[in-house]
């Protein structure tokens, strides 16, 4: 989904879409951002249709209008250096931005991609735009295809198994990683506290504290 | 003379308005206060506190339903200790009318609880046996007219605040509890907190919620809530807050017509944060367009 006129956010932040007026469903869905164009003032947002929000914007047709609150949460901080992104399922969608932002800081970074589906692979293509390497699993555990001792920054985003084995790889490494959080969300902006997980120091707000963190803080809960 | 056909007063508190975010779903306005302007609401009631504070209930917290949602958050809050320290000044900055939403396991926690809250620059004190979603206590006081009484008579006695009483509709007898409330001394009551639900995961064959039971919110309660709101208005004399599912200036006339002085709004809150707003707007509108001099008019006309 394409949505021109929201304000342009970064990679890992994300906005509460909603069809205007709607009392069923009710809540808004967070969506991360997936590639932003700042010249055209459009952001491409990519959802799986899982229930009855994602179902209603698939029947959204073009030039409709949505309700977009955002951009919330803090995004990836771009660390200098090597950068090798994970990403797993839906979660392969906000790493586009992350690999466009880490490209434009610096067009000489090596980055490394690896992806996986569990059936068919989307957005590989678009990450072939920004990446050095792109790697594609369907099926399998894409942190088993990662080496985790290089001098690099680890980004991983994906469901909560991949997140687990990203920890305990880094874990082994002694790398550095960081891994963007789902949760179920009624606000999005930090007050229903709906969404908190525990961390290392107290309990977090996903939507606002998050949803990225450095793996370490929230190891325990992931 | 007042031209603001908005403005009320409620236990002796001037409002600018009737529209006062709920507790719960503001947090104690921070927020919010980020992307909208809360200076516009008639008044905030903060997240619920308990003595020492908590860190709220494991597992999943929140879950949509057919034009509501399900909330099991367990009133995971700082403590009073910090509200009054920290929180109460910041929401005094805001503007509107300060609300202090009090829960508690046991009635020594309302009691110290409520001590502590005389030392917090607040408007009202709201009293809530209504949570849902805590298992010692919270609503277990809200759910028959003796205990309810007691608590409400015993806060009232150790508070400088006036009080608010926050019922539970999950209450076999809502109408009785709030006339024990009343005649306990509650200077006001704010109606309804969650209805006591519940989901199931098929997939996975087991309850959603690890407490089981969650409070159910939103545009789907509203016409029991307004019934409840009714049948407690032509029972009590004091004034009543009403809420449950209230998305628009309409539905908060509905609550007036029924004989509430105000509204809260919550759930809706985290559909469109400009919601609130929005219904100050229409009820303006509406007074115009009624021609009426105050919007108090209105109140318990049916």
């Amino acid at each position: 989904m394409i949505v021109s006129g929201a304000p342009i956010g970064r990679a890992g932040q994300f906005f509460m879409l909603r069809v205007p007026g709607a009392l069923d469903p009710l809540l808004g869905r967070p969506v991360s951002i997936c590639e932003t164009n700042a010249e055209t003032g459009e952001t491409a947002f990519v959802y799986q249709t899982v229930g009855r929000g994602t179902e209603q914007f698939s029947r959204l047709l073009p030039g409709q209008e949505i309700d977009a609150q955002g951009p919330y949460g803090n995004g990836f901080s771009l660390e200098s250096g090597r950068a090798v992104i994970l990403g797993g399922g839906i979660g392969t969608a906000p790493m586009l931005q992350l690999a466009r932002e880490l490209r434009g800081d610096d067009p000489a970074r090596e980055i490394d991609v690896y992806l996986g589906f569990r059936e068919e692979a989307y957005l590989a293509r678009e990450f072939e735009r920004y990446a050095d390497r792109v790697a594609v699993n369907i099926g399998g555990f894409v942190t088993g295809d990662a080496d985790f001792s290089l001098d690099a920054t680890y980004y991983a985003c994906g469901p909560a198994p991949m997140l687990r084995a990203a920890a305990a790889a880094a874990d082994a490494a002694n790398a550095k990683l960081y891994v963007s959080l789902e949760k179920h969300m009624a606000c999005g902006v930090g007050a229903c506290l709906g969404c908190t997980c525990q961390t290392s120091g107290g309990r977090k707000r996903v939507c606002k504290d998050g949803p990225v963190f450095d793996y370490r803080e929230v190891h325990d809960g992931l | 003379m007042d031209c603001n056909p908005l403005s009320l007063t409620l236990c002796g508190v001037p409002l600018q308005n009737p529209v006062i975010a709920a507790s719960g779903t503001f947090g104690f306005g921070h927020e919010y206060a980020e992307i909208m302007d809360v200076s516009r609401l008639g008044g905030i009631s903060g997240k619920g506190l308990t003595l020492y504070g908590s860190s709220g209930n494991a597992g999943m917290r929140v879950y949509e339903t057919p034009s509501g949602m399900l909330n099991s958050i367990g009133l995971e809050n700082p403590g009073v200790q910090h509200f009054v320290e920290t929180e109460a000044p910041y929401m005094r900055s805001l503007g509107p009318a300060v609300i202090a939403n009090l829960g508690g396991h046991c009635e020594e926690d309302y009691l110290e609880g409520a001590r502590l809250l005389n030392e917090a620059d607040i408007d009202i004190l709201e009293l809530n046996i209504s949570c849902p979603n805590v298992r010692a206590g919270g609503m277990a006081f809200g759910m028959l007219p003796e205990p309810a009484a007691d608590i409400t008579r015993r806060v009232k006695a150790v508070s400088r605040h006036p009080l608010m009483v926050k019922l539970s509709p999950n209450a076999p007898d809502l109408v009785a509890v709030a006339r024990a409330c009343e005649s306990a001394g509650a200077d006001a009551l704010s109606l309804v907190n969650t209805f006591l639900g519940m989901a199931i995961d098929v997939k996975q064959k087991r309850a959603v919620f690890e407490n089981v039971y969650a409070g159910l919110s939103g545009p789907a309660i509203l016409p029991i809530a307004l019934r409840m709101v009714h049948q407690v208005a032509h029972a009590v004399r004091i004034p009543i807050v009403g809420l449950g599912g209230i998305a628009s200036a309409e539905d908060a006339l509905k609550f007036l017509m029924a004989g509430a002085r105000a509204v809260q709004v919550g759930t809706m809150t985290f559909a469109k944060p400009g919601a609130m707003l929005d219904i100050v707007d229409g009820l303006s509108d509406y007074c115009a367009e009624e021609k009426l001099q105050n919007l108090q008019e209105i109140v318990g006309m049916i």
